[in-house]
């Protein structure tokens, strides 16, 4: 099957499920290049399997799940080349300096890069200089995230994956990540993240999904200098998280 | 920087593998040095004999020479016997511990020298000497639980584990590498120090191209169980203590309760009871009519039978004939002590297939003739010298010659050179 011109995150019809527990129940989604789509929902709705999904970690029951048109229940090691994926929680090596923290993963992702490239991608990040050949043990989480987001640019791969990327972020430290995810957008990545934080996905989102029990249940485009009205965001993501809790 | 550079790095960064990894090629080093310090003493104890011999010999022929008695000479004389260490032996001192390698005999009942200091130090008999065996047998594993308890479970609990997966060559191939590295050092740690000990004790390559695997081996086996053990997915900790107590049990408790089933499977009296026998079938033979000691004696050794009949007065050929009427009165204990010792062997060295320890402990030892089968290859040969004194003697006791000084040189000596499969050229050049 030829996917030209098919998105770099393309989900049709995908189900997963857990014994007889449906995680996912015929997720299909989108998110074309150098765009980004924010997954909004509660806990259990299913976010997390989707991000796992894309990443191999989990087989689907049933539909189609392509990474820049890599199966990755097939070829897992194939579609994490296309991938760079930020945790919830990003968990660096605290006994190795940030430039040595970057270097390492990108070796692991099969990429060589000079150190100049690797301290210009630390800088881009928001990194401070000084901070560079310091080892991790000191580092604030934003400080963490900040290399491994220059991680993710280094590695100028199609797919970005973030996982709660700004919880226990501060809002100034919230709005430099954006400000980073919005520039590895306009490179032409297409950036999947899903979260609890309305605000955030309002701010940096194009799109964003509202994940109710395994399949996106509403999607809302950003539109004009406005973007969103976050009081209908707001209101919207409140009777979903309550449906899913009663 | 290649990937196994940076898992270098990493390693090299974290303190704590670094002082194990530092800490079991301490321990190597200084148990092949105490090895070779061992077997150096034993050496030096061995060499000299000769000029503590000669001299024994001597006061013994001043004496003597009054007389000119046979049995004198032969009561006197002690003639010394020895089990050369073989340039393995530093790596696993096995039996030479706890029996001796050195044996002064006379042509009086054998059994009783042999026996008479067969008893063991229950001390030392468990882990035995510190040697390269104990550091490999015993704390090796130690050190492979504390590389491996936490390789996958560490990264779970830090939260690195799925960042890592999701990368693409982060996954089980990152695992593989990072096991093979620490597999690695470990193994040098250990094989470096030993390498250059046995290089420098004139051990010969085969047997070195033999146990450096096997190192390599008996480390893989508690790897795979670490891994194995890693795979129930439990907390780092929960890991470290089943693997504790899998050493306990693999290394310590296995090994000894299987000793105690052995010893209970395969009943044999201590070495010491054979000599206490031995000692009273002499001793009853004081009580009994000399005619009725040398009619056993003659049916059992007809050649001597022409020798000329006893007088009232003591003669020395009675008493030797006692005493080897007590030999051959508990040869039978002796026949089964033996086959006993041979059994509970054969059955210790079938647990090796399901005790690591053990197979590699029994290999150690064999290569290193240092296990009971050298032990009883020594007595053998004590045996076939103590037979030679005895026709020496005989021969004057039983015909009534005369013992000059002279004599005293014919005396049999023992051969204690053995041919080593493993003994190298590189001795020889030293």
């Amino acid at each position: 099957m030829n996917h030209f011109g098919a998105p770099p995150i393309l989900i049709d019809g995908l189900t997963v499920a857990y014994g007889d527990h449906r995680v996912l129940d015929e997720l299909s989604l989108h998110v074309p290049a150098g765009s980004i789509t924010a997954l909004l929902g509660g806990n259990g709705a299913g976010k997390s399997t989707t991000l796992a999904t894309l990443l191999g970690f989990v087989r689907a029951q049933a539909g189609t799940v392509l990474v820049s048109d890599v199966d990755p229940g097939a070829d897992p090691d194939g579609a994490r080349r296309k991938i760079a994926y930020l945790p919830e929680n990003v968990a660096l090596y605290e006994h190795l300096t940030a430039v040595e923290n970057a270097d390492y993963l990108l070796a692991l992702s099969d990429e060589r890069k000079e150190r100049g490239v690797i301290t210009d991608a630390l800088a881009a990040a928001g990194l401070q200089q000084r901070a560079w050949d310091q080892r991790l043990g000191g580092f604030s989480k934003g400080m963490r995230q900040k290399v491994a987001v220059a991680v993710a640019l280094l590695r100028e791969v199609p797919v970005l994956l973030l996982d709660e990327p700004t919880s226990g972020l501060d809002p100034r430290a919230t709005a430099d990540f954006n400000a980073l995810v919005s520039a590895v957008r306009d490179r032409g990545t297409a950036v999947l993240m899903v979260t609890h934080d309305l605000l955030s996905a309002a701010d940096v989102a194009d799109r964003i999904g509202f994940l109710e029990a395994g399949r996106i249940v509403e999607e809302v485009e950003a539109v004009g200098a406005e973007r969103f009205d976050v009081r209908a965001l707001h209101a919207r993501f409140a009777v979903g998280t309550e449906r899913h809790a009663a | 920087m290649t990937l196994w550079t940076h898992e270098l790095r990493l390693l090299i960064r974290a303190r704590l593998t670094v002082v194990a990894l530092a800490l079991l090629a301490i321990l190597a080093v200084a148990s092949v040095a105490a090895g070779m310090a061992e077997v150096a003493r034993q050496r030096a104890a061995i060499a000299a004999i000769p000029a503590a011999q000669a001299e024994d010999i001597s006061a013994v022929a001043d004496y003597v020479s009054r007389t000119k008695d046979a049995g004198s000479a032969a009561y006197y004389s002690f003639h010394p016997t020895w089990d050369s260490p073989s340039p393995l032996a530093f790596a696993a001192l096995g039996m030479r511990d706890v029996s001796p390698y050195i044996l002064r005999v006379r042509a009086l009942g054998l059994e009783a020298q042999i026996y008479d200091g067969d008893t063991f130090n229950p001390e030392l008999a468990l882990p035995g000497r510190f040697d390269f065996a104990f550091v490999l047998v015993f704390l090796a594993p130690l050190f492979v639980i504390a590389l491996f308890h936490d390789l996958v479970s560490g990264e779970r609990e830090a939260g690195r584990l799925r960042s890592l997966t999701a990368l693409p060559r982060g996954g089980a191939g990152l695992m593989r590498r990072r096991t093979l590295l620490r597999w690695a050092l470990l193994w040098a740690a250990l094989a470096l120090p030993f390498a250059i000990g046995a290089a420098w004790s004139g051990v010969g390559a085969s047997i070195i191209l033999l146990i450096l695997p096997l190192i390599a081996a008996y480390l893989l086996f508690w790897i795979g169980f670490a891994a194995l053990i890693g795979r129930l997915r439990w907390s780092s900790v929960a890991n470290a203590a089943t693997l504790a107590a899998c050493w306990l049990v693999l290394v310590l408790i296995g090994p000894t309760l299987a000793n105690v089933a052995i010893n209970r499977a395969v009943p044999i009296s201590q070495g010491a009871e054979i000599a206490l026998a031995q000692r009273e079938q002499v001793n009853h033979a004081w009580d009994i009519p000399r005619e009725e000691t040398m009619r056993r004696f003659y049916a059992n050794h007809p050649r001597w039978a022409d020798s000329a009949p006893l007088g009232p007065e003591f003669h020395y050929k009675w008493y030797f004939a006692f005493h080897q009427n007590g030999d051959e009165r508990v040869a039978d204990e002796v026949r089964a002590y033996r086959e006993g010792l041979k059994r509970r062997e054969a059955a210790a060295r079938s647990l090796s297939w399901v005790l690591p320890s053990v197979g590699v402990q029994t290999l150690l030892t064999r290569l290193a003739d240092t296990d009971l089968t050298a032990q009883l290859a020594y007595q053998d040969r004590i045996r076939g010298f103590h037979e030679r004194l005895r026709e020496f003697y005989y021969g004057y006791l039983f015909s009534d010659r005369s013992f000059t000084r002279e004599d005293f040189a014919r005396a049999p000596t023992f051969k204690g050179s053995r041919v080593y499969r493993h003994h190298s050229a590189f001795l020889e050049a030293r």
